[in-house]
């Protein structure tokens, strides 16, 4: 199969829904001539129009509101808020206004948008566009949340996530831009909600998310050096959650390390723990389940701190392997 | 008058005495000479007599604690007298006989206890336990209590009570696999972290154990009484006292000749035969006359020679060991101290043994011949000198004085000295002199 890199793939998902269904457009700051600040819309606006393809000012309160009002007049919307850090400006229109209005009207009324962004840290740029916020729209009911950490994935969730008739939160991650994997020429559908086993192996189940679970593949490929086989699942989409995956797994490795790169205290790993823990699963846990995560800080703009701040490969082979000898 | 009933020392050396049971109860009634309580000191447990008459009051300890001698642990007054007054403040009328045991009063002692600096660490260390900070010695600048004090304290201190009430540690795994296969989780070692019971342990738990080892569960013996007291003073001698042994071969030919010469003569006026013991009490107290250095001990920055020679004999028990003493064995005929070694021996073994009969003694000897030991080395029996290890006579092999093979009876002994008092050559000295006079009884007349 030929390989694209994770922003190729995402902007093959985005011109093949735009070519299926004229109802797509695109909306969000330098989206259009520019291409995107990580190039993921380059060429879009020449293919489909500035009508298709609009470039905004910085107004990402405007451009949710934008995309919350077109999805109910019955379009189907891609916002992008050109860094995570900033959907905190458009929260009121996201958890306020499109999560709630299917709810709210009955079912009359529906919001099928998606708005995409690109979250984490890794590039130098510090603590205001580094941050990995999913877990705010975790806890919104109303809101999808999905997180590829693949370019096939990214190209099968994000068409998922266009046809879907609810508004969905799509985080991308800066350092998986370039990542190369293969990726299948024509559209395809990951359903949201399908909990992937990305390596399969039975001392140890990491549960990692977006960028996290390259990191817990490479770790995996050197426990395995060391007799240690770990099975490595990635829920993609973190609302709705797949959980009988996660759980099937934990039952046969009895030992879960939880990895992902937002802070660590209410992060999304305390609620895969919690699933675990109140599954029955729970019966077969042979150590504490063990969260890996960022630190309960800022990201630093200093690239040594940086790295420091958040898991790395070397990491979660330490924490992988203390948990499979039966250490933690 | 209110009369004070106090612990009493009744051993040179003891410290404190630990309380078994009050005879008597609050606002009982007692007669002078009426036992009272009995109390367990580091060698005996014996029964301790009303000092006065009248009615028992202000009992202030229990039944397991550990009282130091001389304190004030009880008063018996007259009829109508108050308590004195330092115990006065709980002012609880001390007449109905209340159930045992009567709870001890929170008293002030008198002088009040000097409250002794310690670290902010350490206060707060010792409160977390419960620990008393007067009870810690401190090794930090002036006698401050650090944290290392408390920390050692605490180690001390810890009742092994808490390791045996704490609930099994063990993974969820762990206890499912328990209950599927029907294993006992407590029986279980864990080999986690912190001894937590992981699947694996179960699972080899549960394959069942390897036929040899029947038993699974530990029995469990509570270190005390005298198991306590040997524990103590074994570590304590091992550890303080840097120890010296030396072994001699001692032909037993004319020691043998000798005794039987004696219990001949026993036999003939029909008295009871002489012991091998006996007969090594008197040599070991007689040769003790010619090196005080063996009939020493070490108190704080001095060495005391003993004027007294008093043998501890070491007499084997069902539960343990005890060690009586021959007074004055030097100045004793053979007869005598094979009498008394006898009498105290019978006591030991019923338990009727008195403070006089095991404090006091300057040497100890112990023989472990009749169980058939060839040879083995002692530990010191504190605070004494030096203590003589006799092993079993055998017929051996041995060249004559012509080089030629014979067989005769030997046996070996074997000196553990306390190095920090007695040199290797006094020590051999006195080893080589006892050989001598248990190879020629003849020099028991010198």
């Amino acid at each position: 199969m030929r390989e694209l890199s994770y922003a190729e793939a995402i902007r093959e998902a985005l011109q093949q829904e735009m070519q299926r269904d004229e109802r797509v457009f695109i909306i969000g700051e330098d989206v259009g001539v520019y291409g995107g600040a990580f190039g993921v819309t380059l060429g879009l606006v020449e293919e489909f129009g500035e009508e298709r393809v609009i470039d905004t000012p910085i107004s990402e309160l405007g451009i949710a509101g934008a995309i919350t009002g077109a999805a109910l007049m019955g379009m189907r919307p891609v916002g992008e808020i050109m860094f995570m850090d900033f959907t905190t400006l458009a929260m009121e229109q996201l958890v306020n206004q499109a999560a709630k209005i299917r709810f709210m009207f009955g079912g009359k009324a529906k919001v099928p948008f998606v708005l995409r962004t690109p979250a984490g840290s890794g590039t130098g740029a510090a603590a205001q566009h580094s941050q990995s916020l999913e877990n705010w729209f975790v806890h919104v009911p109303g809101l999808k949340v999905v997180m590829p950490s693949t370019p096939y994935d990214a190209k099968g969730l994000l068409i998922a996530s266009i046809r879907d008739d609810n508004p969905v939160i799509f985080i991308e991650h800066k350092l998986l831009y370039k990542v190369k994997g293969p990726v299948p020429e024509e559209p395809y559908t990951i359903p949201l909600g399908t909990t992937e086993v990305k390596r399969e192996g039975r001392d140890l189940t990491i549960i990692a998310t977006s960028i996290m679970v390259q990191r817990s593949l490479e770790a995996a490929q050197q426990l395995a050096e060391e007799g240690i086989e770990v099975e490595v699942i990635d829920p993609r989409t973190l609302k709705p959650l797949d959980k009988e995956p996660l759980i099937r797994s934990v039952m046969k490795t009895g030992r879960v390390l939880i990895v992902h790169e937002a802070c660590k205290t209410g992060g999304y790993g305390g609620e895969l723990a919690a699933v675990i823990a109140e599954s029955e699963a729970f019966d077969y846990l042979d150590v504490p389940i063990i969260r890996l995560a960022g630190r309960d800080m800022p990201i630093p703009y200093n690239r040594t701190l940086e790295y420091h701040t958040v898991p790395q490969v070397e990491n979660i082979v330490q924490a992988a392997r203390d948990l499979a000898r039966g250490r933690m | 008058m209110a009369t004070s009933v106090i612990m009493p020392k009744l051993e040179m050396d003891q410290e404190t005495a630990r309380v078994i049971e009050w005879l008597k109860q609050e606002g009982e009634t007692v007669t002078q000479g009426e036992p009272l309580l009995v109390v367990e000191t580091s060698k005996i447990t014996i029964e301790i007599e009303a000092p006065a008459s009248g009615i028992l009051a202000g009992v202030r300890v229990g039944p397991g604690d550990v009282v130091p001698v001389t304190e004030v642990i009880a008063y018996i007054l007259q009829p109508g007298e108050e308590l004195p007054a330092e115990l006065a403040p709980e002012a609880e009328p001390a007449l109905p006989p209340s159930p045992a045991p009567a709870p001890a009063p929170e008293v002030t002692p008198s002088p009040p206890p000097v409250s002794r600096p310690a670290t902010p660490v350490a206060q707060r260390l010792a409160a977390a336990h419960g620990l008393d900070l007067s009870t810690i010695v401190g090794t930090g600048p002036g006698g401050e209590i650090t944290k290392a004090d408390v920390e050692k304290a605490l180690a001390v201190s810890q009742p092994p009570a808490e390791a045996q009430t704490e609930k099994v540690r063990a993974t969820p795994a762990a206890r499912r696999i328990a209950r599927e296969r029907g294993v006992d989780l407590s029986t279980v070692a864990g080999s986690g972290p912190r001894g937590r019971v992981q699947a694996a342990d179960v699972l080899v738990a549960a394959a069942g154990p390897s036929p040899e080892v029947e038993r699974t569960e530990v029995t469990v013996i509570p270190l005390q009484g005298m198991r306590r007291t040997i524990a103590e003073r074994m570590t304590a001698s091992y550890q303080t006292a840097p120890h010296i042994t030396l072994t001699v071969r001692v032909d037993m030919g004319a020691f043998e000749e000798a005794r039987a010469q004696l219990n001949a003569r026993a036999e003939a006026t029909g008295q009871p035969s002489v012991s091998v013991t006996a007969l090594l009490v008197k040599a070991v107290a007689q040769t003790l006359r010619r090196h005080p250095w063996l009939n020493s001990t070490l108190r704080d920055q001095e060495i005391h020679l003993l004027p007294e020679i008093n043998i501890n004999v070491a007499v084997a028990l069902d539960d343990g060991l005890i060690v009586p003493v021959v007074h004055g064995a030097d100045r004793k005929s053979v007869t005598e101290i094979s009498a008394e070694v006898r009498d105290l021996v019978a006591r030991a073994r019923e338990g009727r043994l008195t403070p006089a009969d095991v404090t006091g003694g300057t040497f100890t000897i112990s023989n472990l011949g009749p169980f058939g030991i060839e040879q083995f080395t002692a530990i010191i029996n504190p605070p004494q000198a030096a203590i003589l290890a006799v092993g079993a006579t055998r017929p051996e092999p041995v060249a004559d004085e012509e080089g030629q093979v014979i067989v005769r009876p030997v046996m070996r002994m074997t000196l553990s000295a306390d190095h920090r008092i007695v040199d290797g050559a006094v020590a051999a000295h006195f080893l080589t002199d006892l050989r001598e006079v248990l190879e020629k009884p003849t020099l028991l007349l010198w």
